[in-house]
C-alpha cells in the first residue's frame, strides 16, 4: 500500500514537473522567446530555409498554409496555361516581375532567375532583405521570423496589383486587401508534431488568396425605356475597387441585351463589353449607364449580366433580368 | 560627236544615276537560327544584347578612363574587351567573320600604351568590324527578337466572341469600318447605326489587345484614346439624330482615322510587314 502510494506520488510528480516544464516551454517560445540565449536557439537554426528553398521546404512545418497556397491562382502563376499563352510562351518582359518576383515588398519587384515554376511563393513575399518577415514576430526556431506590419495592409499586395490598389485608394473604404482576400481564421502556424503544441494560435490569413466571385447582390441594375430608346444602368455598390479588376489581365463581365417584337421574334440585340483593359469597368458605387436606339417596335427586353475570369474562357450568369415595355 | 560617244555618255549618267539607289539598298535577312538562345523565350535573359552592352561598355570604359588618366582602368577594360570581343565571336558560328580578332588585340594594344592618340586610330578597325556587322545585321535582330509579334497575337472578336488571328481581326474591323462609311454615303442611316455598334465594339477591344503588349495606359490611350472617344459619341450622335449632318459625320472619320488607326499604322507596320515575310 505505502509502495504504490510512493509510485503514485512519482507520477503525479513527473507529471507536474512536465506539465510545468511545458508550460514554461510553451511561455518561453510564445511571450518571451528573448530570453532565451541565441547560442542555444543556433542549434535550431536550419541554414537552408535562408537560402531561398522551394515552397515544398516550407511546407514540411507549415502544411496548412502551404496546401492552401498550392490551392491558390499564386502558385500557378508561372505555370498556368493561360499565363504561357498570354506571355507568349513567358517570352513578355512586362509579366515577369510580377509573375516571378524575387522579392515583394511595397513596389513593383524584379524578376527572379531561379525556381520559376514556383509562381509567388512563400519566399517571393516572407524572405525580405535576407530576413523571414511575417504579421508576427515569432520564435521560430529554425529561422526566427521579424514581425513587418504592411502584411496586413493593401500598400504590401499593391506591389503588383498597382492598379487595383489605386482604385481601392480612391474608394476610401477602409477594408485592406487582406480582409476580403485573406480572410484570417485562429490556427497554428506550424503544424509539425509537437512544435504544433508550444505555439499558440494566431489570426491566420487563407492563402488561396480568395478571388470573390461576382454575386448578384454586387451589381444593382435598373432599366427603362425612353421613346425610342432602351436604357439600362449597372452599379458595383459592394466590390471596393473596380469590377472587374487587372493590372495586366482581362477578366470581363459581358451584358447581352435581347430585343423583341410583339411576336415574340428578338429582332435585335446589343453588347457590352465591362473589363479593365477597354476601361468599361463598373467603378464603387457609381452607376454606369447604357443606351440603345430601338429600331423596331420593340416590347421586350432580355437582360444577361456574364462573368468572364482573366483565367478561363467559361462564362458564368451574374444575373438575368426580363425588362417589358 | 559619234552616236557611240553618245550613248556611253548617256549610259554613263545612268549608271551613276542608279549607283546611290544600289547603295542604299538593304536586305533585311532573317537572323541565323543559332541566335535565338541568346534571346527569350530559349534564354531566361536576352544574352545577345547583354553581350553587346558589355563590349559597347568595355570600349567606351576605356576612352573615359584615357581622358580622365586612370591607366589602371584603361588596361582592366581592355583587357576585358579582348575577353568579350572572342566570347561574342563563339557565339553564333554564321557570323564568325564578322569578327577580327587581331583587330581588337591591336585596339587593346594600343590602350594599353596610354596613348589616346594611338589609342583613336587603332579603333578603326576594330569599328568596322562592329559597323559591317550592324549595318548588315542589327534591323533584321531588332525585327525578330525586340519586337513583339503582331502574329503570334490572338484577338477574342467581341461580335463572334472567337478567338482570331490578328491580320484576320483587323480585315474584320476594316468591313466593318466600311459597313458605316458605305452606309452613310448611301444615306442608309439606320443600317450605318447598327453598323457603328459593331465597328465600335472591336475598335474598342484593341485596347485590350494594346494592353497584351503595353503595360501603361498612356500608350494604349496614344492609339485607342480620348481621340477615339470623341469621334465615336460624335458619330453616334449623328447617327441617331433626324437629320445626320455629313460634314460633322466625315470629320469625327477623319479624327478617328488619323489619331487611332494612323498612329498604330506609323509605329508597327513597317516592322510588322518584315516579321510576316518571315513566319509565313
Amino acid at each position: 500500500m505505502r509502495r504504490s502510494s510512493r509510485i503514485f506520488d512519482l507520477i503525479i510528480g513527473v507529471g507536474l514537473i512536465g506539465v510545468s516544464g511545458f508550460a514554461m516551454l510553451y511561455f518561453l517560445v510564445n511571450e518571451r522567446f528573448e530570453w532565451i540565449p541565441e547560442q542555444v536557439l543556433e542549434l535550431a537554426r536550419d541554414p537552408e530555409i535562408l537560402k531561398r528553398p522551394p515552397a515544398k521546404k516550407c511546407s514540411e512545418c507549415h502544411k496548412v498554409i502551404y496546401e492552401t497556397w498550392k490551392d491558390s491562382r499564386h502558385s500557378i502563376s508561372w505555370t498556368s496555361e493561360t499565363f504561357i499563352e498570354a506571355s507568349e510562351n513567358r517570352s513578355k518582359e512586362k509579366c515577369l516581375p510580377c509573375h516571378i518576383p524575387q522579392s515583394v515588398q511595397g513596389e513593383k519587384p524584379s524578376p527572379r532567375m531561379d525556381l520559376r515554376d514556383e509562381g509567388i511563393y512563400c519566399v517571393s513575399c516572407h524572405f525580405i532583405d535576407n530576413k523571414m518577415q511575417g504579421p508576427y514576430d515569432l520564435l521560430a526556431p529554425p529561422h526566427p521570423t521579424f514581425r513587418n506590419p504592411d502584411y496586413v495592409r493593401s500598400n504590401f499586395c499593391g506591389s503588383c496589383h498597382q492598379k487595383t490598389f489605386k482604385e481601392w485608394k480612391a474608394t476610401n473604404v477602409e477594408d485592406t486587401c487582406q480582409d476580403c482576400h485573406m480572410p484570417r481564421k485562429k490556427g497554428r502556424l506550424t503544424q509539425k508534431a509537437g512544435f504544433n503544441l508550444l505555439h499558440k494560435k494566431r489570426w491566420v490569413g487563407d492563402h488561396r488568396f480568395l478571388h470573390g466571385e461576382i454575386k448578384e447582390k454586387d451589381v444593382v441594375m435598373e432599366s427603362g425605356w425612353e421613346e425610342n430608346f432602351f436604357i439600362i444602368s449597372l452599379k458595383n455598390q459592394t466590390i471596393p475597387h473596380f469590377v472587374p479588376t487587372a493590372d495586366n489581365g482581362d477578366p470581363r463581365l459581358y451584358l447581352y441585351i435581347k430585343f423583341f417584337n410583339e411576336a415574340g421574334e428578338e429582332v435585335d440585340n446589343a453588347k457590352e463589353i465591362i473589363a479593365p483593359q477597354q476601361e468599361t469597368a463598373l467603378p464603387y458605387n457609381k452607376k454606369m449607364r447604357y443606351r440603345y436606339r430601338l429600331f423596331d417596335k420593340i416590347i421586350k427586353a432580355e437582360v444577361e449580366l456574364k462573368y468572364q475570369p482573366a483565367w478561363s474562357k467559361e462564362k458564368s450568369t451574374v444575373r438575368t433580368e426580363t425588362v417589358l415595355r | 560627236m559619234s552616236f557611240l560617244r553618245i550613248l556611253l555618255i548617256a549610259a554613263a549618267f545612268i549608271f551613276i544615276g542608279i549607283l546611290p539607289v544600289h547603295a542604299k539598298d538593304m536586305i533585311v535577312k532573317e537572323p541565323p537560327k543559332s541566335l535565338s538562345k541568346y534571346y527569350p523565350p530559349e534564354s531566361k535573359q536576352p544574352k545577345w544584347i547583354q553581350q553587346m552592352h558589355k563590349m559597347s561598355t568595355h570600349f567606351g570604359g576605356i576612352f573615359v578612363n584615357l581622358k580622365e588618366k586612370d591607366f589602371e582602368n584603361v588596361d582592366v577594360h581592355a583587357d576585358k574587351l579582348v575577353e568579350e570581343y572572342k566570347k561574342t565571336s563563339e557565339m553564333v558560328p554564321e557570323w564568325e567573320d564578322y569578327f577580327d580578332i587581331k583587330a581588337v588585340e591591336a585596339f587593346a594594344a594600343a590602350a594599353k600604351t596610354h596613348d589616346i592618340a594611338k589609342a583613336g586610330k587603332e579603333s578603326g578597325g576594330l569599328g568596322k568590324t562592329c559597323g559591317k556587322c550592324h549595318a548588315e545585321q542589327e534591323i533584321s535582330v531588332w525585327a525578330k527578337f525586340h519586337w513583339p509579334s503582331f502574329h503570334k497575337i490572338r484577338v477574342t472578336d467581341p461580335i463572334s466572341e472567337k478567338e482570331v488571328e490578328f491580320d484576320d481581326y483587323m480585315s474584320s474591323i476594316s468591313t466593318s469600318f466600311k459597313g458605316v462609311t458605305v452606309n452613310f454615303g448611301e444615306g442608309q442611316y439606320g443600317r450605318a447605326a447598327k453598323a457603328l455598334k459593331v465597328f465600335k465594339s472591336r475598335y474598342m477591344e484593341l485596347k485590350s489587345t494594346c494592353s497584351k503588349c503595353h503595360a501603361t495606359q498612356d500608350v494604349k490611350r496614344f492609339y485607342v484614346g480620348q481621340d477615339a472617344d470623341t469621334s465615336f459619341a460624335g458619330l453616334s450622335q449623328e447617327l441617331n439624330s433626324e437629320k445626320p449632318n455629313p460634314e460633322k459625320f466625315w470629320k469625327n472619320i477623319g479624327l478617328l482615322g488619323k489619331t487611332g488607326c494612323k498612329h498604330c499604322h506609323l509605329v508597327h507596320r513597317t516592322n510588322s510587314f518584315i516579321q510576316k515575310m518571315w513566319e509565313q
